[in-house]
């Protein structure tokens, strides 16, 4: 089981469930089951340019992509970019 | 009960009061985090409607049956693959017609409508306004291409506009399946034709609830009134204006003849002139204009933003405008004297007012 942890603004959004623990083959497929998904992705598929993806404390960018395979044990944790005033 | 729907950029606050519409009580803050560019409260049946907007989390639609107790999100929202375009922000909520249950309209950025026929839950972008075949000659202002106008006619069910900024106003007599420009005498003194047929920048257009053939518009280049449903627009400036520059409009929701706009120096300098929070007022359809602002601040540079204006329909009619200083404005007499209902507020983005028990 991977565990996908939300910040603040996307835990309101999922009903106040901060923490999920999902079957997952990607991290993509991690985050496209979880409800706030489109919030995360637009309506293209494509990840917003200001949601970082974090798995083991790793910048998905650097370790993959959103492809990357997922053997169950991970902790993908969403942070909105420093962005707004 | 009255209730005022302010849209901060720190979420929405509402504001309750009697009939008489003094001693308003906040509830909310609600959707804290996000950026509330307009809510409405639908008369049909007492639902809100949120044009929400995040920098990071996109632009969605949030709806409540309870009053701002509990809210869900848009399920699906988006523009088709094939229009090469991704929805940037969402702008504004207009409630269907009476019987046409769970009919809404959202206007978005960039410069596209959405319908929904489920309450807010599931939205269809309007293809004849993504498709139409002028978008190649709208061009995003300051504040992007949004579509922050939809205005349906109270008499004639297929007929409705909307206002998009930096392309103009655009009237359907089929009930939105294709789009027509409704642009004539309206001027766009920043492109090489003064005239053009679309591409104004509307700032605000409403219908006369009442005498529908009638259309206001506060527009980049001035103030406008049209008597035959957008097909031409007279020009209304001087006779007591200070600027024709501006963003917000309200209306008289018995008398056509009666408008309100709250002026701004000009587009290189976005506050009330005179330094002064001036609302002008006029009652013969835009021949002169006078000053409406007994009892709002002297001396201030203000500014009220497009959706920071309203009226209700109680007699007599309330106006009602939030500033993005933060401060509420309630006239409960048709405009004649003015008290603050809210100050140290975010940002004010947008006001609606309606009531609602």
């Amino acid at each position: 089981m991977a565990v996908v942890l939300l910040p603040s603004l996307l835990a309101t959004e999922a009903g106040g469930q901060q923490r999920f623990e999902l079957e997952a083959d990607t991290v993509a497929e991690a985050l496209r089951s979880l409800p706030i998904a489109n919030l995360i992705f637009d309506e293209h598929g494509d990840l917003r340019r200001l949601v970082n993806v974090y798995v083991d404390g790793v910048d998905v960018r650097d370790a993959g992509g959103l492809d990357a395979p997922l053997t169950g044990n991970e902790t993908v944790r969403l942070v909105g970019a420093v962005a707004g005033g | 009960m009255v209730r005022i729907l302010v849209g901060t950029r720190k979420g929405l606050f509402i504001f309750v009061a009697g009939d008489e519409r003094r001693d308003w009580t906040l509830e909310g803050p609600h959707l804290v985090g996000w950026e509330i560019f307009h809510a409405v409260l639908d008369p049909r049946d007492g639902s809100i409607h949120a044009a929400t907007n995040n920098p990071v989390y996109g632009a969605t639609v949030h709806s409540s049956t309870d009053l701002g107790v509990s809210w869900t999100r848009a399920e699906e929202l988006g523009l088709p693959e094939e229009s090469g375009l991704t929805l940037e922000k969402t702008w504004h909520v207009e409630p269907g017609r009476e019987g046409e249950n769970g009919r809404l309209w959202l206007g978005g950025a960039p410069g596209v409508l959405f319908r929904s026929d489920d309450g807010g839950a599931n939205w269809e972008a309007v293809e004849g306004l993504v498709n139409h075949e002028t978008r190649d000659r709208w061009h995003p202002g300051a504040g992007g291409m949004c579509c922050h106008s939809i205005q349906l006619d109270p008499l004639s069910p297929e007929q409705m506009y909307v206002g998009i900024s930096a392309a103009g106003v655009f009237r359907s007599e089929d009930g939105g399946e294709s789009w027509t420009p409704a642009n004539q005498g309206t001027a766009a003194d920043f492109l090489p034709d003064p005239f053009p047929p679309v591409g104004q920048c509307v700032h605000k257009v409403l219908v006369h609830p009442q005498q529908p053939e009638r259309l206001w518009q506060q527009n980049h280049c001035g103030v406008y009134r049209s008597d035959d449903r957008g097909e031409r627009w007279e020009r209304l400036e001087g006779n007591g204006l200070p600027s024709g520059f501006g963003f917000p409009l309200a209306l008289d929701p018995r008398d056509p003849d009666t408008a309100f706009v709250v002026p701004e120096v000009g587009a290189e300098n976005r506050v009330t002139p005179d330094g002064r929070l001036g609302v002008y007022r006029t009652r013969d359809a835009g021949a002169s204009w006078e000053l409406a602002s007994n009892g709002l601040p002297e001396p201030a540079w203000v500014a009220v933003m497009r959706e920071g204006f309203s009226f209700d329909r109680l007699d007599p009619f309330g106006v009602y405008l939030g500033t993005q200083s933060g401060s509420v404005f309630v006239s409960a007499d048709g405009g004649e004297s003015w008290s603050e209902a809210a100050s140290q507020l975010p940002p004010i983005l947008s006001v609606e007012a309606v009531a609602w028990p």
